[in-house]
C-alpha cells in the first residue's frame, strides 16, 4: 500500500457542502441558446405543441443544462491563469494534478422551462486507487437539483481523478 | 426539423428490441466556433477551449472539445434515437482523451438490456474519432413508452 495521497482532514469533510444552495429560474432563451449551441434541435426544446405532444406540461431543457443554468455570475478578477474561476472551498490533497475522469448522471423528472431549481454540491467521496501508473485519488463531488414542487429532479457527479 | 432525426428513422420498438442489437451512429464535426458558443452557453470560461497557445502549453495537441459537450451529444445520440415518447434516466461517461476542432467524432451505441415490463433499456455507447481513438466509453438508461 502506497502513503496516503488524502490528509485526515480532507477524509473528514466527505459529506460537507461544498456550494449552494444556489437557486434559478430555468430561462427559455438560455435553455433554447445551449441546445443550439451543442447542436441539439429536439422539437421539445424549441416547440410548445411538440413538448406537451411528448408529454411534458411545456418546453423541457436539454438533459445536463441543469448543471450550466446554476452557473453563478462572477467578476473576471476571481479567474485563474487557466481561465477558471477560483473556488472558495479547496479540497487539500497530496497531488500535483488534478483531471476531469467523467461524470455520472441520474434523471429523476424533467426539467422545464419556467422550473426554479435548487442546486446544492456535496464532497460525496475522497478514495485512493491503485492504478497501472500508481496511487491516484478519485474525488466524487455531487450536486442535487430539486424544483419548485419539492421534486428532486437529476443528481449529478462529478469524478475528479488526482495523481 | 431536427437534423439528426431528419433520417426517416422510426422509434425503437420495444416489442422487436433485444439486447445486441445496434444503434445508427451519430457524426459531429466541431469547429471553433462551436466551441466558442458552448463555452458561451454554458458559462464555461477554461481557457484550453478558446486559446490555442495556452492549450498547447498545458500539452494539447490543440483547443479541445469540452467534456460536458461530448456528455450533451451522448445525451442527444439516446434521444434523437429514443423518440421524443421516451425519458432518459441516466448516463455515465469517462473522459478518456480529447477531442479537437476539425475531427469527426463518431458515436456508437449498443442495447444491453431490455425490460419489456418497464420499457427499460440499457445502452453501452462509445464516442470516438473517425480514425478510431476512443474518447469517451459512456452507459445510458432510457425508458421507452409501454404500450
Amino acid at each position: 500500500m502506497s502513503e496516503s495521497l488524502i490528509p485526515a482532514e480532507t477524509l473528514e469533510r466527505v459529506g460537507e457542502v461544498l456550494s449552494g444552495p444556489v437557486t434559478v429560474v430555468i430561462d427559455r432563451r438560455e435553455a433554447q441558446r445551449y441546445a443550439y449551441a451543442v447542436g441539439d434541435e429536439n422539437p421539445i426544446y424549441f416547440d410548445e405543441v411538440a413538448a406537451q405532444a411528448a408529454g411534458y406540461r411545456t418546453l423541457v431543457a436539454p438533459p445536463t443544462y441543469v448543471t450550466h443554468a446554476v452557473v453563478q455570475p462572477r467578476t473576471a478578477s476571481d479567474l485563474r491563469t487557466d481561465g477558471l474561476y477560483r473556488e472558495g472551498t479547496r479540497i487539500r490533497l497530496q497531488v500535483d494534478r488534478v483531471m476531469f475522469g467523467g461524470e455520472e448522471w441520474d434523471f429523476l423528472e424533467p426539467v422545464c422551462v419556467g422550473d426554479e431549481i435548487t442546486a446544492i454540491v456535496r464532497l460525496a467521496a475522497v478514495d485512493q486507487k491503485e492504478g497501472r501508473k500508481g496511487p491516484f485519488v478519485r474525488q466524487v463531488r455531487e450536486t442535487t437539483f430539486v424544483n419548485q414542487f419539492g421534486d428532486e429532479v437529476a443528481r449529478s457527479r462529478m469524478i475528479g481523478i488526482a495523481r | 426539423m431536427n437534423p439528426a432525426t431528419d433520417t426517416g428513422a422510426a422509434a425503437p420498438d420495444l416489442e422487436t428490441l433485444e439486447a445486441g442489437q445496434e444503434l445508427p451512429p451519430m457524426h459531429k464535426f466541431p469547429d471553433e466556433a462551436q466551441l466558442f458558443l458552448y463555452s458561451a452557453a454554458s458559462h464555461n470560461p477554461h481557457r484550453i477551449h478558446y486559446d490555442r497557445e495556452y492549450a498547447r502549453f498545458e500539452g494539447h495537441d490543440d483547443i479541445i472539445v469540452h467534456g460536458p459537450l461530448q456528455g450533451a451529444w451522448l445525451t442527444q445520440f439516446v434521444t434523437d434515437w429514443a423518440g421524443p415518447g421516451a425519458r432518459l434516466l441516466g448516463v455515465t461517461w469517462q473522459n478518456r482523451a480529447s477531442g479537437l476542432p476539425g475531427e469527426e467524432l463518431v458515436f456508437s451505441g449498443t442495447v444491453t438490456s431490455v425490460d419489456s415490463q418497464t420499457g427499460v433499456v440499457e445502452l453501452d455507447i462509445a464516442e470516438h474519432t473517425s480514425d478510431g481513438r476512443l474518447l469517451m466509453p459512456a452507459t445510458a438508461r432510457v425508458r421507452l413508452p409501454t404500450a
